[in-house]
């Protein structure tokens, strides 16, 4: 079976010389096809730094990475955003939608920049902003949405046009304890229900259950990602 | 679940035309946004269309007074003094060269022009100078136009004279049949002109032999030589043609003539003058334009940086902006035209004329596209550096 993200030996050093700072030594990283991984780990430890080479917005050092067996590392910068675009769904830390859309323009700009036509568009997204509970409210700018119901426009457009993997961090800081709870089980129901892989940075232990398997990362290194089932 | 990464990758490498689409009305909504950077990046666009047009047309206008007697005197060909650079009163040639000129062959009319400068002497006392124009009544070349009242036929009568509309007040309330004196001679006013105004004193047109008789120019002597070709006759071959049999003079075609005068006065203080204020207010716009600009992607850079992460390429990003500015450009340009066109027909008078000719207006749009674009680089460098991965910081 083709594994949904294979990295092995991944290093990522920032700056150089005197200020070069090693942020990943040697991470080995697998998740397989339909996995839901939380990755966890204390401050500064390279949670971010991680996901953002899963992502393809960020490149290694050193190391290779391939998503769905195709090859990451080694490719040119100008080639990343086509595989985001073809490959990956994301949701931030903040809900990072724009400003001057509204929430569904907002989920239909990811689907109309990969070519799918208006029409279509139009209707997915309003199909992903009801199944995420925003019928009514898909009119709206991000301004006037609470901040829970941001991070569900978020969710909506991270899974528009059905991306196989979803890359998010910390989707639970900017919202309380009871709101960060129903979004990531949102998050999570939707990717179970379409079989898309998901990696979580969190620090939050409430929603640690709903993780098929939590992998830990201290100073840059993977120390513990074997275990599953580990629940708060 | 498997994933045909070729299929997907196919798929998102395509619709590039759905993509430039959807950016495009992104790129004007995120303008469209934010109303204060909208309305100042379009007030820095508006203030050069203003000040640059505006100026350009007062430019116009000063060059038009003093190429309208050209442009007017219904000449095909000029036969001027050598060096002469404006129609004005200067060195005089012999009449002969009238004869010279109608013997050339493909000459339909020559006709001489006399031009002189004198004063007319004012009833109360004081005296205003004036430019006396002597034309030949029958040839009809280099007579008064824009007539606002008489009938040039009255200037057959002796000493009669058309004044310029605009002068009546500073020759003492003129009228029609107000009795005048220029060197010495009563002249009476029978008809005016509007707007004939030269950087010089205005002018005064009268027949030839009237003039002569009041400025006491010999009979052989004029200013210049109006020549009107003959139906199909090749202006070229007759202007060398003449040139030959005229050596002490210097033959000139109407629109040469034209463009002599406007070179020689844009190399002097003119073009300096306007030149300066003209790129002033164009370096003022794309100063404002670039910094809104500016400041508008470094408001929005959190959005760009997201628009990068969801897959979006520098060169859509760029295409934004590309966008953005050529909204901005067309915006200002149609406000600025407007704007000018309201002040110039606020400024017109017999003494200044804005001129803001169509391919001014036509050229407009596009130099303000080309000048918001260069302004955007400022905002373009930015977003093309920007790390998409900045998204998760
Ligand atoms: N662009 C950068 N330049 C220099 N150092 C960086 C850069 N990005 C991250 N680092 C450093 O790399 C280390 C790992 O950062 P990273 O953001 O991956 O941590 P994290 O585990 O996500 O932390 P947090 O839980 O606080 O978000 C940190 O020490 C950070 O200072
Ligand atoms: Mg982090």
């Amino acid at each position: 079976m083709t594994l949904a993200i294979d990295a092995r030996g991944l290093g990522k050093v920032f700056g150089a010389g005197a200020l070069a700072f090693r942020a990943l030594d040697a991470v080995d990283f697998q998740v397989t096809p339909g996995e839901l991984v939380m990755l966890v780990g204390p401050s500064g430890s390279g949670k971010t730094t991680l996901l953002s080479i899963l992502g393809c917005v960020l490149t290694a050092t050193e190391g290779e990475l391939r998503l769905f067996g195709e090859r990451v590392s080694g490719r040119p910068e100008r080639e990343l955003p086509l595989l985001r675009r073809a490959l990956i769904g994301f949701v931030f830390q903040g809900h990072n939608l724009i400003g001057a859309l509204s929430a569904r323009d907002n989920v239909r700009l990811v689907l109309e920049s990969r070519g799918t036509t208006a029409h279509a568009a139009r209707a997915e997204a309003d199909a992903l902003l009801a199944a995420v509970g925003l019928a009514d409210k898909r009119d709206r700018l991000p301004a006037e949405l609470s901040g829970g119901q941001r991070q569900r426009v978020a969710i909506a457009r991270a899974l528009a046009g059905a991306p196989p993997l979803v890359l998010a961090d910390e989707p639970t800081a900017a919202l309380d304890a009871h709101a960060g709870l129903e979004v990531t089980e949102l998050l999570t129901r939707m990717c179970r229900e379409r079989g898309t892989t998901v990696v979580v940075v969190t620090h939050d232990n409430r929603i640690f259950h709903l993780a098929d398997r939590i992998v830990h990362i201290e100073d840059g290194r993977i120390v513990d990602g074997r275990l599953s089932g580990v629940a708060a | 679940m498997t994933v045909d990464v070729a299929a997907r990758l196919r798929a998102a490498r395509g619709g590039r035309l759905r993509r430039a689409q959807a950016t495009t009305v992104v790129a004007l909504r995120m303008m469209l946004h934010d109303k204060a950077k909208l309305i100042g990046t379009t007030l820095g666009v508006v203030f050069a269309v203003v000040l640059a047009a505006q100026q350009l047309g007062v430019l116009f206008g000063l060059l038009q007074k003093n190429t309208m007697f050209v442009d007017n005197a219904g000449a095909d060909l000029w036969i001027v003094p050598p060096g002469t650079t404006q129609t004005a009163p200067g060195q005089r040639m012999s009449t002969a060269l009238l004869d010279q000129a109608r013997a050339t062959p493909g000459v339909a009319v020559a006709a001489p022009l006399l031009m002189i400068g004198t004063s007319v002497t004012k009833p109360g006392g004081g005296s205003e100078a004036t430019t006396l124009v002597g034309f030949d009544l029958d040839a009809g070349l280099g007579g008064p136009w824009n007539i606002v009242a008489g009938d040039v036929a009255a200037l057959r009568a002796p000493d009669a004279l058309f004044f310029e509309d605009a002068q009546r007040e500073k020759f003492g309330g003129l009228n029609l049949g107000s009795v005048r004196e220029v060197g010495g001679h009563k002249v009476r006013v029978v008809g005016f002109t509007w707007g004939l105004q030269p950087f010089g004193p205005p002018f005064a047109f009268a027949d030839i032999d009237t003039v002569r008789d009041l400025g006491a120019v010999p009979a052989d002597q004029l200013s210049f030589v109006l020549i009107k070709l003959a139906p199909g006759a090749d202006r070229a071959a007759v202007a060398a043609d003449l040139a030959a049999r005229c050596p002490t003079a210097q033959v000139i075609a109407t629109p040469t003539f034209h463009a002599t005068i406007v070179s020689t006065l844009l190399r002097q203080q003119l073009g300096i003058t306007f030149g300066t204020s003209t790129a002033f207010g164009l370096i003022i716009g794309f100063i404002i334009v670039a910094l809104s600009m500016f400041s508008a992607v470094l408001d929005n850079l959190r959005e760009y940086g997201t628009l990068k992460a969801i897959g979006l390429t520098s060169w859509d990003l760029t295409r934004m902006l590309i966008v953005q500015s050529i909204v901005y450009a067309l915006l200002g340009s149609l406000i600025g035209l407007g704007l000018v066109a309201l002040m110039s027909a606020g400024i017109r008078g017999p003494n200044l004329v804005v001129i803001v000719p169509r391919t001014l207006v036509l050229a407009t749009p596009l130099i303000m596209s080309a000048l918001c674009m260069l302004a955007s680089v400022l905002a373009l460098r930015r977003v093309r550096r920007l790390e998409p991965g900045m998204v998760f910081r």
